[in-house]
């Protein structure tokens, strides 16, 4: 079979596993070789996959997402995470579900309260207490 | 498809239980407790997310185009671009090290200026993400982040680019650049006729953003990007 045939069925096979829930999974006894390099495949390595045309549209930044870039950004530049633990692992390394289902920078702001959290700079309980009071805070307006 | 409805904003077709008087996102929340244990913990101060902040709101692709203007009036310039392009930024007033001295900390300082031929035609994406020459073009459009340009345009690039409006002909090569962490791409375009007597300042105005990536061609009267805009709820403030 050709290389090229082969990077076709490859892709049909990933495709048919975005987003994952469209197919039963229910922890196989067995995964075929080729099914294993498409789970294997890193969800964020799109290049040469198939879809429609879309209208291709500008959004207007939402301030939280302004201050998001800022605050990964700002974690680089103190020296708390560096970009490659960052983009690769925390920002991509999602499964299909969560990298193609939530925002931009949603996947952005996830990644880092999970590193700060899993670096021990905040406990668990810190960051769901945090949540709360955020939420509380913002329902009192 | 448009992206104008995606899926989690089809909830607001649904009953609330109980609305509160400020409505904030789950993603909002979770920005605002980050930003603020972050600085509770002394990970970084409130003054190093303003600095940052201020050098975000100070760039934009007004950069770039002034910059190709430059190199279309000066081939001394042009030169030094495509020989070290961070180098010769220098000139036109943008340091790739701000604003911490070493970059920002996910734009690697490694430019390279793609030139335009008669027969060539480039093109920039980032299939693994999103990177984009930020300290010369600014923030990347939304388009240029999505899944579908970044899967198409490197195996569909004359049809995607017939898309944005721009029909390239059979006998120019089109030649896409993948951009990633360590490198940065960015595309001169060729001068178009009819500006000879032109200035830099009227030159760069025709040199948008979108010329810059590849997906237009700069010509005389054409001075703005047109695209669908999709608003935001809570806009960045001013």
């Amino acid at each position: 079979m050709s290389a090229r045939r082969d990077l076709l069925e490859q892709q049909a096979l990933i495709g048919s596993i975005q987003p994952a829930v469209h197919v039963p999974q229910n922890w196989n006894y067995e995964v075929e070789a080729p099914l294993f390099k498409a789970y294997a495949h890193p969800p964020h390595d799109v290049g040469g996959q198939f879809d429609a045309p879309i209208l291709y549209e500008e959004k207007e930044e939402e301030q939280w997402e302004a201050n998001v870039y800022v605050t990964c950004e700002v974690l680089g530049w103190r020296g708390v995470w560096n970009s490659e633990e960052r983009r690769r692992r925390a920002d991509n390394d999602l499964g299909y579900a969560l990298y193609l289902g939530i925002p931009y920078y949603g996947r952005w702001i996830m990644a880092a309260a999970r590193m700060l959290v899993d670096k021990n700079h905040i406990a668990l309980t810190e960051l769901i207490e945090k949540i709360a009071e955020v939420k509380a805070r913002n329902a009192k307006k | 498809m448009s992206h104008s409805h995606k899926p989690g904003e089809s909830g607001a077709d649904l009953p609330h239980a109980a609305p509160t008087v400020e409505e904030i996102t789950d993603f909002e929340v979770l920005e605002i407790a980050v930003r603020e244990l972050a600085i509770e913990h002394g990970l970084f101060t409130a003054e190093d997310h303003r600095r940052f902040t201020e050098w975000t709101e100070s760039i934009g692709p007004a950069a770039g185009s002034r910059l190709v203007a430059k190199a279309w009036t000066d081939p001394a310039f042009k030169a030094r671009v495509l020989d070290d392009a961070v180098k010769a930024c220098k000139e036109i007033g943008i340091d790739w090290a701000e604003p911490t001295g070493f970059g920002t900390p996910s734009d690697y300082m490694n430019l390279r200026v793609l030139e335009d031929t008669p027969t060539l035609h480039h093109v920039i994406v980032c299939t693994l993400c999103s990177c984009y020459p930020r300290p010369l073009l600014g923030m990347s459009p939304e388009w240029y982040r999505t899944t579908n340009y970044r899967r198409r345009l490197v195996r569909w690039p004359r049809q995607v680019l017939a898309e944005f409006g721009l029909i390239i002909p059979p006998e120019v090569e089109v030649r896409v650049e993948d951009s990633n962490q360590k490198c940065r791409f960015m595309v001169m375009p060729m001068r178009p006729e009819g500006t000879d007597s032109w200035t830099e300042e009227q030159l760069a105005e025709i040199v948008t953003r979108d010329c810059m990536i590849g997906v237009a061609l700069p010509r005389p009267g054409r001075t703005a990007d047109v695209h669908p805009v999709h608003k935001a709820r809570h806009p960045v403030q001013e």
